[in-house]
């Protein structure tokens, strides 16, 4: 797909997939186009060109609804919790929007219950979340997300606020949720974390593709180096700290 | 022939005064993010200082036209902006809307103390008398001057942005208002400096308008919705298309008037402004749903658990017996009227508070209200209240239905456009109240009980309120409130999930029209009868204000602001005539200047009296266990850490 903002073209014919039953990994330096990406598989942002796919459905002209409904949910890389409501509701919230529109009939407790468990809130689950910290607030949008029980997770920056134990955390979840036959797509800075967990990683630089593979070739290719240390100081060895600016 | 190039001309000439008013909305909208529902008023109040200072005061024209645009009308922008405007960024639409029409309000309140409504005036045209033939029709010079500043205005808009320094930082700011400020624009200068020359442009649209019309305060004030639907043309962004939808408009409304039959040209015109608006607010595309807006949230007020709601109901039951006792008279009206009002407001909490929709029309459907109680099933009975909820419900969403698919903006014009249609084409109809416009309303028996008395009639007010605040109370605990609140936190994140937003938008609207039919019903039995003026668009807007100023995210601020405009009839009497006669705007805009520094309102300042209750009667324990709980006496600590997250969240982006 690609997508123009005017005279820029912010994504650049770009193809991308996330498998069934693995984390796939879509990093790349600020501004590189990994947010519209995800804008646009989800709906909110319509491509100039290019087709998205959900399984074999051509999702292209559907609504962002309509798409979350095949089993697609997303968190946000600027936060977009409900931040009137505790944590615990903004999970339950989702599981009951999504008994609204799916045919499973689970209870919208249990399922609140055992996400608050599995993402790690149960001891903040009844605080409201427009109070947590950030990184708290990022697992809330994941337990959002898995409440309406996702095939198909994209997640934007989930590790971004979370300290060095909390992203190990992280990290196991998402091997489980993939182990579990979840198509996870994982964009994120902290790069440990990312070549921990993904099999697939795509690499994008200025909108456009540059390098797709298994982590240790990416670790090694030179063009991804290059666009790392022309963006970003060593950005690819360390830690990344929050950046001042979009 | 001759007739289609005099109807052209007509056309072009008011075509290009709305050009000209919705290109200073355009103006301000793009530079500061903020739509300034007190445009007209400005044009408005800036005419009249124009005829008080040419004709009053016999000053020569060019003076008053220096005085006025040179200086107050960009001094008036000016302190706007600083004053007020600047406050308002990052703050929701409805908070953005209440704040500029308090403005509005407040605008034609004191216009009306100072120039009184009563006598009236008559500002000349420019070169009175002289007209010119161009292709063999004749064109007044006041025609030729209105389109000649339309074009110089469009010359000096398209010079200040493109070839200007402060022209260029106003695009900045427009585009990346940080990155503009990085690079050495202060947003801040560019914000008031666009407030100034949308309050110029204003002031000229007003002064050239004024001769054409009468100069009549609201008249004036409301011409600007032709302005409104020009701007919309642009999409609030293109100057060009502006200008053109200002052109394109004008014509359309000659040549409406021109080939209409004459008996519908009377009844029509003054609806056509409304229905331009409303056919352009339905072509414009669908708004994107935007992730990432940087809304900087205040802690919303706690809500109250079951229990507690049922307390609070019947300790308001308990006090209304009480009172009863003891008021009597016109303070016992007081009371009554304070209740109906609340439970008005009440259904605003529904709406606005909790789902963050807007409606500009609420007194619309009370309106519709006490017309279905009225008309059927004998005037006053419980049926008549079924029917008022229905009629009401489904008006309100047929209403809502064109415009939810766009943003709180576009629908809160299309509530106003809504409410002056409907007061125009529904209640001014002889049909619909009668004749001589007023329809009796009858107080209720409900199961052979009579409410014919003040007395008993307040209990029932008080009664109603205490069940469909539990009742409001009880559908934002449950799964439709935590479901339309999340939709007014995040609609990016709940249509991601799979929430349908539109279909969760109606059903909103449905209800709290419903609600404020139901309403409507007291409202026509506590006065005993009603007629069209009581349901026109500014009085909705001053209960959306007054509301908004208690508390427009509780049951409690429905209440206290209801009992407050409930209260402005006697307010009224102990003030001068004159100030008491313009009270209602006067108090409610000037109010509403307030929400500028607390959204949430003045009850929630109230909010460590609610804690302490909470504790006395440990109603404090069972928080925990019950994450929905909510309260009739709130408690809402703006907390530093609300922002926080998404200060954090910006900066991690």
């Amino acid at each position: 797909m690609s997508v123009r903002f005017g005279g820029l073209l912010a994504v650049d014919g770009v193809h991308l997939e996330a498998e069934a039953g693995r984390v796939t990994g879509l990093i790349g330096p600020n501004g590189a186009g990994k947010t519209t990406l995800f804008n646009v598989i989800t709906g909110l942002q319509a491509p100039t060109e290019g087709r998205i796919f959900i399984g074999d459905e051509d999702v292209t002209n559907l609504k962002p609804h309509k798409r979350a409904r095949l089993r697609m949910a997303r968190t946000f890389q600027r936060l977009e919790v409900f931040g009137s409501l505790t944590a615990r509701e903004n999970i339950m919230v989702a599981a009951e929007i999504c008994n609204g529109w799916s045919r499973d009939r689970v209870d919208p407790k249990q399922v609140t219950t055992a996400v608050l468990e599995r993402v790690g809130l149960r001891a903040v689950a009844d605080d409201p979340v427009d109070a947590m910290p950030t990184g708290t607030a990022r697992l809330v949008e994941l337990g959002r997300a898995l409440a309406t029980r996702p095939q198909l997770l994209l997640l934007d920056e989930p590790g971004s606020g979370l300290d060095h134990n909390e992203s190990d955390v992280l990290g196991d979840l998402l091997l489980d949720l993939a182990g579990e036959g979840m198509a996870v797509l994982l964009v994120e800075h902290d790069v440990e974390l990312v070549m921990r967990v993904c099999e697939d990683i795509f690499v994008l630089d200025f909108g456009r593709l540059i390098a797709q593979g298994p982590p240790a070739d990416i670790q090694a290719n030179e063009a991804v180096q290059a666009a790392y240390l022309g963006a970003e100081n060593e950005e690819l060895v360390e830690h990344e700290p929050e950046e001042a600016l979009a | 022939m001759n007739d289609v190039m005099q109807y052209a001309i007509v056309g072009l000439a008011t075509g290009c005064i709305y050009a000209l008013t919705a290109s200073g909305l355009v103006v301000t909208y793009t530079t500061s993010g903020i739509f300034n529902f007190a445009h007209g008023a400005i044009g408005m109040v800036m005419a009249f200082t124009y005829w008080e200072l040419t004709v009053d005061r016999g000053l020569p024209e060019w003076l008053g036209l220096i005085i006025v645009l040179g200086v107050l009308a960009p001094a008036l922008g000016f302190l706007l902006e600083r004053l007020l405007m600047r406050r308002l960024h990052g703050a929701t639409v409805s908070t953005q809307l209440v704040v500029t029409l308090g403005v509005l309000l407040a605008l034609i309140g004191l216009a009306s103390i100072r120039w009184s409504p009563t006598e009236p005036r008559v500002l000349p045209q420019f070169f009175e008398g002289h007209q010119v033939g161009i292709l063999g029709v004749n064109v007044t010079y006041h025609q030729l001057v209105m389109v000649g500043v339309a074009i110089l205005v469009a010359a000096f808009l398209r010079l200040l942005f493109y070839r200007t320094r402060l022209g260029i930082a106003m695009r900045a700011v427009v585009d990346d208002p940080e990155l503009a400020s990085l690079n050495g624009a202060d947003p801040d200068r560019v914000s008031a400096a666009s407030w100034a020359i949308g309050a110029q442009l204003a002031a000229l649209a007003g002064i050239l308008l004024a001769p054409l019309v009468t100069l009549d305060i609201i008249l004036l004030t409301l011409l600007v919705i032709n302005g409104y639907a020009a701007a919309m043309v642009g999409r609030l962004r293109s100057l060009p298309l502006t200008f053109a939808g200002g052109l394109a408009l004008g014509l359309a409304e000659a040549y409406t008037i021109k080939f209409l039959p004459t008996d519908m040209v009377s009844k029509v015109r003054p609806a056509l402004p409304i229905i331009f608006l409303y056919v352009v607010l339905l072509i414009l595309p669908q708004a994107r749903l935007r992730a990432g807006r940087l809304v900087t949230t205040r802690r919303v007020p706690k809500v109250a658990s079951g229990r507690e709601s049922l307390l609070g109901s019947g300790a308001l039951i308990l006090v209304a017996l009480v009172a009863a006792q003891f008021l009597s008279g016109s303070w016992l009206t007081v009371a009554s009227a304070g209740m109906v009002w609340a439970l008005i407001m009440l259904s605003l909490v529904l709406l606005v508070g909790y789902a963050g929709q807007v409606s500009l029309a609420q007194m619309t459907f009370v309106g519709l209200g006490a017309f279905a109680m009225g008309k059927f099933f004998g005037g006053g009975s419980l049926l008549g209240i079924v029917a008022a909820a229905l009629i009401a419900g489904t008006v309100g969403a047929i209403a809502a239905l064109p415009a939810l698919r766009l943003t709180g903006l576009y629908l809160g014009l299309s509530t106003l456009a809504f409410a002056q249609a409907m007061t125009v084409m529904f209640f001014k109809d002889e049909r619909v109240f009668g004749y001589g416009g007023r329809l009796a309303v009858n107080r209720p028996s409900i199961l052979g009980m009579s409410f014919e008395s003040d007395k008993s009639f307040f209990v029932l007010v008080c009664v109603v309120f205490a069940l469909a605040a539990m009742g409001v109370l009880a559908l934002r605990r449950g799964r439709f409130g935590r479901k339309i609140v999340a939709m007014k936190d995040s609609p990016a994140a709940c249509a991601t999930l799979g929430l349908n937003l539109t279909f969760t938008k109606l059903s909103v609207f449905a209800l709290s029209s419903a609600l404020a039919g139901v309403a409507g019903c007291f409202y026509g039995a506590l006065r005993g009868q009603v007629g069209s003026n009581d349901f026109e668009m500014l009085n909705s807007l001053v209960v959306l204000l007054l509301v908004t100023i208690s508390g427009i995210n509780t049951v409690t601020g429905a209440l206290a602001g209801g009992l407050t405009f409930g209260m402005f009839p006697k307010v009224q009497g102990w003030l001068p005539e004159a100030i008491g006669r313009n009270f209602s705007y006067l108090g409610a805009g000037l109010g509403a200047l307030g929400v500028a520094r607390n959204p949430n309102g003045w009850t929630s300042d109230l909010s460590p009296i609610g804690d302490a209750i909470r504790k006395v009667l440990h109603l404090d324990r069972g928080d925990h266990d019950d994450p929905t709980s909510i309260d009739l006496l709130e408690s809402s600590d703006e907390t530093q850490s609300g922002e926080e997250v998404r200060e954090l969240a910006r900066t991690s982006s």
